[in-house]
């Protein structure tokens, strides 16, 4: 009896510790992050581009939030009525077989594949000059023809293809949890299949679909590797300038630029910049819009029973 | 076949075997239903009731490696063809299932789906009528006119399945199966919901497995009795309760009454 005791004290203890160091780290990476990054937060510094020379004065991250922004949106575009589409096709019509089930591992290998590697291969396939509407070609070296491979095109898409099977796993969760009964109630007073999907299945999933996509989002701004391959290493924005003006939006989506990833990198010591407090600003944005993200995650979660 | 009324006859079960993979869940079912009539399905637990309700609006279709031999006729012509509309045949055949299955929307739009999917666009108006005349069919109406707008699944376990019911009703059905509607209600619920069958039975052609004897002898007109995948006895409910043939269906009524 005291042996048990003892026992579970100890359980106790030890996941209590072990939670502790947990949430310790956590809040210490934020705190210091707040307390290296907040000094460097003003209006001047989310409005200001990067200073092209070290002059210090006007250094803001204008262009690499909204690169952020760009890529986040270009990337839960193009990714999420694919995946939708796919998790539909897998949760309501994929028969159980061999070729869903290698289809399955294929999505599963492709989830763990490291960013880097859909990266290079993200440029290389960009590169192909057939694709080249989506950067730019090449110009100027003699026989070699080829796309540029890097934009904002180019790294939204690449995005896209890094987080889909991400997406698609939690959508198709989201379509299974929709109980059964559902896709009876409706089949059995004469609705089609499709019918079902889209009005019965998709509304009562769309909480959990929701999450997908934001959850998705969040790995798409937290991602260094694809930025750095697919969107190139100029901190402002490429295409004509001004590159915020409407009718360039096109040159600047086909054009190259930064994201707050790709910012901090050069501006810490390891890139060019040894400016380590705008690094640090950036990182104090970049964790905001996180936690921003995870509120509303916890939002959609919160409301994901059924019927709520 | 010994019949007390003569009805015209609706479905007809030819010789319908069933398997789910390699087990057997229907041997040699012959049965006919008859128009405007309540037919009860009894038997103990596992015996192939519901397996027989879903072939006939074909739901057992989505299980994966069931199949089935013999024939169901509906107004004399298959369901089991291969050119066969099984949408258009769910739309004559509704069905009301065990555990009350609302969607996870308001009244209003539980009630609209099956209109809106099967008459398409009708005007407000007109829906708004369609709706109203079938809650009142399955005596829900006064309960939640006040609160069409409100999510379903607020609203009590009877009152979600007299609103399933109704939803069922909105298509204009010619059967109507239901599988142990009343098991998860209390016994007032399970009273509103014998009455209403009686009086839907004026329309439609009413085809219910229960295990509630007391229910069958109030409510049903025919009595078909199952026993490990076959009909054991069939007649009329006061045939079947009062001179049972079967030594099966008199043990099995004795110890359901005693
Ligand atoms: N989806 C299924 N897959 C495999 N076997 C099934 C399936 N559904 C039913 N069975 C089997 O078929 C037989 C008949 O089942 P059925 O559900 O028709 O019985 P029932 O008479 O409705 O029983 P209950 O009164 O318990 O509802 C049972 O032995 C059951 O185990
Ligand atoms: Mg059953």
């Amino acid at each position: 009896m005291n042996k048990k005791k003892i026992r579970d004290l100890m359980g106790e203890v030890m996941s209590w510790l072990a939670s502790s160091i947990t949430i310790a780290a956590c809040l210490g990476i934020i705190i210091y992050l707040f307390n290296m990054g907040h000094a460097q937060i003003d209006i001047g510094f989310l409005t200001n581009e990067p200073a092209t020379t070290l002059e210090t004065e006007k250094n803001g991250i204008l262009t690499p939030l909204v690169g952020t922004l760009l890529l986040t949106f270009i990337g839960t575009l193009v990714a999420f009525p694919w995946a939708l589409g796919t998790a539909i096709y897998l949760s309501e019509y994929a028969k159980r077989n061999n070729l869903t089930e290698t289809f399955r591992l294929g999505i599963d290998v492709l989830s763990g594949v490291p960013t880097i590697v859909v990266a290079i291969f993200g440029l290389a396939v960009f590169s192909n000059p057939a694709l080249g509407f989506l950067s730019s070609m090449v110009e100027g070296v003699q026989d070699v023809n080829r796309a540029f491979g890097r934009s904002f095109l180019v790294s939204g898409i690449t995005m896209a293809v890094m987080i889909l099977p991400f997406v698609i796993k939690t959508c198709e969760e989201a379509l299974k949890s929709v109980p059964d009964t559902y896709r009876e109630a409706s089949l059995a007073m004469g609705a089609s299949k499709w019918y079902t999907i889209t009005k019965v299945i998709l509304p009562t999933a769309k909480n959990g679909i929701i999450t997908a996509v934001i959850l998705g989002m969040g790995r798409i701004i937290g991602d260094t590797a694809i930025v750095w391959l697919t969107l190139g290493g100029t901190l402002r924005m490429t295409g004509v300038q001004p590159w915020w003006r409407p009718d360039n939006w096109l040159s600047t989506l086909k054009n190259t630029g930064s994201t707050l990833t790709s910012y901090i990198y050069f501006m810490s010591p390891a890139g060019e910049g040894h400016q380590n407090e705008n690094a640090f600003g950036a990182a104090f944005v970049l964790i905001i819009i996180i936690i921003l993200l995870n509120l509303l995650t916890d939002f959609f979660m919160g409301s994901k029973e059924i019927g709520k | 076949m010994v019949y007390s009324n003569s009805g015209s006859i609706i479905i007809s079960v030819k010789e319908l075997n069933a398997w789910y993979g390699e087990k057997k869940a229907l041997s040699n079912i012959n049965i006919d239903i008859k128009k405007n009539s309540i037919t009860a399905f009894i038997g103990p637990s596992g015996c192939g009731k519901t397996t027989l309700l879903r072939c006939l609006n074909r739901m057992n279709d989505l299980v994966d490696g069931f199949r089935l031999t013999g024939d169901i006729l509906l107004d004399g012509e298959s369901i089991l063809s291969k050119n066969r509309d099984v949408i258009e045949l769910r739309r004559k055949v509704g069905m009301v299932f065990q555990q009350p299955n609302p969607f996870p929307k308001t009244i209003f739009e539980n009630m609209a789906l099956p209109v809106k999917e099967n008459f398409g666009n009708v005007r407000r108006e007109k829906l708004e009528e369609i709706i109203e005349t079938n809650l009142k069919a399955a005596s829900l109406y006064e309960e939640v006119e006040d609160r069409l707008d409100s999510s379903a699944l607020r609203l009590s376990g009877g009152q979600q399945q007299r609103l399933c019911i109704a939803r069922a009703l909105t298509i204009n059905p010619e059967v109507i199966l239901f599988d142990e509607p009343c098991s998860a209600l209390d016994p007032i619920s399970t009273m509103k919901i014998e009455d209403m069958l009686m009086e839907l039975k004026q329309k439609y052609t009413i085809v219910i497995v229960t295990h509630n004897l007391h229910q069958a002898s109030r409510i049903a007109d025919e009595v078909a009795m199952f026993y490990e995948g076959q009909i054991v006895e069939q007649a009329s409910t006061d045939v079947f309760f009062s001179n049972p043939k079967t030594q099966l269906a008199q043990d099995y009524i004795s110890s359901k009454f005693s």
